[in-house]
């Protein structure tokens, strides 16, 4: 399903290309260096989620991204004479990403293999990995080779070279999720027997969780297959030339293990108490702060998105309502159009086929797909309002010699305001739970600050039910909101 | 006051209204009365073009309205008040506010205004203690005085009934009627369609007799309802007297 996500965001990059001739710059010459340094700033794209390589930790009191390829990218910045800004994006979407300008290069322990190759660029390798296989620790006599997992349910990351390499396990039935906290909790809980891994990940899941046990799988490995490197669009040979001579500084130096050790140290620290009890305290204790910046951006997203929807949807609903074709045509080819295409991709493609033109910060485009999307639903509840409100209303109010538009705003609208109110309602709801879709794009709002804590605090069913009770007080507050002023409104 | 020049209205391919001339004069009290489906509601919706004619004209204080610009026709339609067999009131205002959002947004008169007119207006049909009540809580006949109360209080020179007791209880009939004649007496010029004949017989200075879209005969009360010339005439009022 992944690849097909792929597929479809690089089939609207492709299109939005051929529709916009002369924008496309992906066959830059030397000037990508230059233009890195003209602006002062390396973006890096990474997906935080993968210990020791990328992911959050406390650090001077602030959360941010670290990990063995952050040290890498801050020397490569550094060494560029750049500020470094790091973006944390799904790693399904990291090379969309990149392609679609939002950032400048890949940072994320990723393969350079051969499939991947034919898309983007690659620096030389800065990291010799090696793939091993994760099982629970009961299972660890039984499990100890990719043959005494034959004809078992193994799972992968979506997208992930690891995905290729389990094929090599014989007749297995393979589970692909984008998350990894949700493959060890899929471990975790039976649903799976192993799962393929890069290595020093798996090592740094097993040491944190004594539950897990990892071994080096016994695969066939292309040398490509056997280690990280950094992805760039392709044709700035200029930029990989240059991030090449600080990856040989970090080669000669062995910098990697320097780096590799620090990371561990930040691993430590988010390390949790082993007594049971305590650690349900502690870890509201701990990361009430995640969740918290989550709540406030996810109801961000949602206000925007409602008072943006209900703007758009009036308009829109207004459009559809008019005697002329050339007005109602576009609303209500708008609205068709949006309600036929699901969130996810209208969400991918404001922010992806944007990054090709201007920078467009992901919050801000998750708030415009939101709203656009929302506009269309509230449309057409509008609609259906306008036309329930009786016609007597509306020609009592022409006979007194009120213009179209003040009949329309203070006599049929507010009547048509309370038919619709429990469907508004409804959408609004939907809004709140929806607006979890643009974490795909790297939004820090509640669902993705969930992966965030499930990966840092290596607890797997916790930080969902933690979500789930603030989803819910957010609804049912909202749900008695709408209901006061519901009562308020009636005069029946 | 009103001049209605061969007036026709359509409904797709239904003809409602065949070829009407008529004048109504200042002062005048004109009753129409006629079987359903006559033509007599939509003749009425005619004069301040609620309905389209789809031909001839409508000419009100010397102003042709028919092909009018939307705004001189809104300013127009304040000087026509028009009273409907449902009541239309605003369910989500109260009596009072049914009476003050008209003068206060389209005329532009201040609020305080508007509200010191509407208690005085309601006090006139009766309801001074109902100021704000809506609609809901009042009686068919107390919303249909409250509709003739809102229709006055944009000082129209004309007020036009479509059939404003036909929705009405039996019981709560007379005190809309009566409400009715007391604005007669008062001199307003007034278009009545109606079913109540003892109204017609009563306040009526012309009847009109409308069938098949047309005026079929017209002329006083007592000439219509004791002498009257046309066959369809005697037959509808064999039926309803």
């Amino acid at each position: 399903m992944k690849k097909s996500v792929k597929g479809i965001i690089a089939l609207l990059i492709l299109m939005s290309t051929f529709m916009i001739p002369g924008t496309s710059a992906s066959a830059e010459d030397g000037s990508a260096l230059q233009r890195v340094q003209d602006e002062g700033v390396l973006v890096v794209g990474t997906s935080a989620d993968f210990p020791p390589f990328e992911f959050y930790a406390v650090v001077d009191g602030e959360r941010q991204v670290v990990g063995m390829d952050m040290m890498i990218a801050q020397k490569v910045a550094d060494d560029l004479g750049v500020e470094l800004q790091i973006q944390d994006i799904g790693f399904d979407s990291l090379l969309p990403a990149l392609e679609a300008r939002n950032v400048d290069v890949v940072i994320a322990g990723m393969t350079p293999t051969a499939e991947r190759r034919r898309s983007v660029d690659f620096s030389d390798i800065y990291f010799q990995t090696f793939q091993n296989i994760m099982v629970r620790a009961e299972d660890q006599d039984v499990y100890d080779s990719i043959e005494s997992l034959s004809g078992l349910t193994v799972g992968v990351q979506s997208g992930s070279l690891q995905e290729e390499l389990a094929n090599q396990i014989p007749d297995a039935q393979i589970m692909s999720l984008t998350d990894l906290n949700d493959l060890l909790l899929a471990l975790k809980t039976n649903r799976i027997e192993a799962i393929v891994m890069q290595g020093p990940n798996a090592v740094a899941h097993a040491e944190n969780d004594s539950d897990l046990h990892t071994f080096v799988g016994d695969f066939e490995l292309d040398d490509d297959d056997q280690g990280s490197a950094i992805a760039f669009r392709p044709g700035e040979d200029s930029l990989v030339e240059a991030v090449n001579e600080s990856l040989a500084e970090i080669e000669e130096q062995n910098l990697t293990e320097e780096y590799l050790a620090e990371a561990g140290e930040y691993m430590a620290q988010t390390e949790l108490d082993e007594d049971g009890e305590e650690i349900e305290e502690g870890f509201v204790s701990s990361y009430w702060e995640y969740f918290w910046d989550g709540t406030l951006i996810t109801l961000l997203i949602s206000a925007l998105g409602v008072i943006f929807g209900l703007i758009m949807g009036s308009l829109l609903a207004l459009m559809r309502l008019s005697k002329r074709v050339l007005i109602r045509f576009p609303a209500t080819a708008y609205v068709e159009f949006v309600r036929g295409t699901p969130l996810l991709i209208q969400v991918m493609f404001i922010y992806f086929a944007s990054g090709m033109f201007f920078n467009l910060p992901a919050l801000t485009a998750g708030i415009i797909a939101v709203s656009l999307n929302s506009g269309a639903y509230i449309a057409e509840i509008i609609r259906g309002g306008i036309n329930s409100v009786n016609k007597g209303q509306d020609e009592a109010a022409r006979s007194l010699g009120m213009s179209k538009k003040q009949t329309m705003r203070h006599i049929v609208f507010p009547q048509a305001l309370k038919n619709i109110w429990p469907a508004l309602g409804n959408e609004f709801i939907t809004i709140i739970k929806e607006s979890s879709i643009v974490s795909v794009i790297g939004v820090g709002e509640l669902i993705f600050q969930t992966r965030v804590v499930r990966s840092i605090s290596f607890q797997g069913i916790l930080p969902l039910f933690v979500t789930m009770l603030i989803y819910f007080v957010l609804t049912y507050t909202l749900t008695k909101l709408l209901n006061f002023y519901e009562g308020r409104m009636n005069h029946d | 006051m009103i001049k209605v020049n061969h007036l026709k209205k359509s409904f797709g391919k239904n003809e409602v209204l065949k070829d009407i001339n008529e004048e109504f004069n200042q002062g005048e009290v004109v009753v129409v009365i006629g079987p359903s489906g006559s033509g007599k509601s939509t003749f009425l919706r005619c004069l301040n073009l609620l309905e389209e004619p789809t031909e001839g004209e409508i000419v009100f204080e010397g102003t042709t309205l028919t092909g009018l610009k939307e705004k001189e026709l809104n300013q127009l339609r304040q000087k026509m008040g028009m009273v409907f067999q449902q009541f239309n009131l605003f369910p989500h205002k109260t009596a009072k506010e049914n009476l003050t959002i008209a003068p206060v947004k389209s005329k532009g008169i201040s609020q305080h205004e508007a509200d010191q007119k509407a208690v005085q207006l309601l006090r006139q049909v009766g309801l001074g203690d109902k100021e704000n009540a809506y609609p809901s809580s009042l009686s068919g006949g107390q919303q249909q005085r409250v509709a003739i109360a809102r229709a006055l209080a944009m000082d129209p020179d004309v007020m036009l009934f479509d059939e404003p007791t036909s929705a009405l209880d039996p019981e709560m009939v007379g005190e809309v009627l009566k409400v009715m004649k007391d604005l007669a007496q008062s001199g307003m010029t007034m278009v009545v369609v109606t079913h109540e004949m003892g109204f017609a017989r009563e306040v009526a200075d012309r009847v009109l007799f409308m069938d098949d879209g047309l005026i079929v005969e017209q002329g006083s009360p007592e000439v219509i309802f004791s002498n009257p010339r046309h066959e369809r005439t005697k037959d509808f009022l064999s039926k309803v007297l």
